[in-house]
């Protein structure tokens, strides 16, 4: 999470403020394996994807599948959003993805493992667009025996 | 933004100050985007969520390049100034040799949304301006692959200044900046609801709106 709206420009803050957030009525932070056991994915709004991959759509709530593998040259941004920086995920994708980094802790032994395949959206979507994709990237997760989600918005 | 995940509620959330864009704090500072990753990490062991932290690091001040100036001048000589198409494809070409200098030293490139090599999305976008429009995709693409490629290029300048001083530079500076804020009022006048996300939101960023008051 980045930012207070006081700290951005005025323009670019009236429209932050003006987007509909839903609240979570149930949201618990349960108990759960130590980090030495759990294996992590990384979800990220950023509008990442595989050059070649559908690019997003205004509205799109669907996300992209980045298998872990995936080279760095291979990954663009086609988020809608013109209001954030991009010069940072040029110079270095790990700012906004962090897998590289990610590795470094597995191979330490910090995290036990991480997902086979990470995903990301594009976060200007309203959020009904995006609740059927999410349902469904739950059970891909499980598939996974992924158990500990890191969310990276930009 | 803290307000947005403060009605949200997420079970556990890290609050960072950096910069929109920059989640993980700095590019190519590994030591840093380690601690921040793994202070989320750390989060997953608390149970009295839902709960937002401070992350108590802000990212590395940027170095002052408050003198700085493009080294490389750009500007379309006079025989040009009718002809923006040809004026953008020469500013095109002239960046090209810093382009492939940083793609060779950072061995990847954010080019490569539209399909189109860059000489084409310029024409795409001087068609923009003075034929019929294309369709918004097609245009929010090729106009993305551009903006990338020009700041990805400018990195290569001899001194290449702050990233904020290249943003600078690009909106105040190019062809291609000053032809995307001419084409904004004929993507405002059409009709099509894609052409009107990308003239009220998806072309120019909110800080740069003030320049089409100018035009």
């Amino acid at each position: 999470m980045v930012k207070r709206l006081v700290d951005i420009p005025e323009v670019e803050a009236r429209h932050l403020a003006a987007i509909q957030c839903p609240t979570f009525g149930e949201t618990r932070a349960l108990a759960g394996k130590p980090l030495a056991e759990r294996r992590v994915v990384i979800i990220s709004t950023a509008g990442l994807h595989r050059r070649g991959d559908r690019t997003y759509r205004p509205g799109d709530g669907s996300y992209r599948v980045i298998p872990a593998e995936t080279p760095a040259r291979d990954l663009v941004m086609s988020h809608i959003s013109v209001n954030f920086d991009r010069t940072g995920f040029q110079q270095d994708h790990n700012v906004a993805f962090p897998i590289d980094r990610l590795r470094e802790l597995v191979t330490d032994g910090v995290v036990g493992s991480m997902a086979a395949v990470h995903y990301s959206f594009m976060g200007a979507f309203p959020p009904d667009a995006a609740e059927p994709y999410a349902r469904n990237l739950a059970g891909l997760l499980r598939q996974d025996a992924v158990d500990a989600a890191i969310l990276v918005p930009v | 933004m803290r307000e947005h995940t403060e009605v949200v509620r997420p079970p556990r959330a890290l609050w960072v100050t950096f910069d929109l864009g920059r989640p993980l704090g700095a590019p190519d500072d590994p030591g840093l985007q380690r601690r921040v990753l793994r202070a989320a990490l750390d989060l997953l062991q608390r149970t009295d969520g839902p709960l937002i932290v401070d992350y108590p690091e802000d990212a590395p001040t940027p170095t002052d390049f408050s003198g700085w100036s493009c080294p490389i001048d750009l500007r379309p000589p006079a025989t040009d100034a009718n002809d923006r198409g040809a004026a953008l494809l020469r500013e095109i070409g002239q960046l090209a040799g810093w382009y492939d200098r940083v793609l060779a030293r950072r061995g990847r490139t954010t080019v490569g949304l539209s399909g189109l090599d860059m000489e084409a999305a310029g024409r795409l976008v001087a068609s923009a301006l003075d034929g019929a429009l294309p369709p918004s995709q097609e245009l929010k693409e090729a106009v993305d692959d551009l903006k990338a490629y020009y700041l990805e290029a400018a990195a290569g300048f001899p001194v290449p200044g702050s990233d904020i001083k290249r943003k600078a530079w690009f909106w105040s500076e190019t062809q291609l900046a000053s032809m995307l804020l001419a084409l904004q009022p004929r993507l405002a006048a059409s009709e099509d609801a894609g052409h009107k996300i990308l003239a009220n939101l998806t072309l120019i960023p909110a800080t740069e709106r003030h320049r089409l008051r100018s035009q």
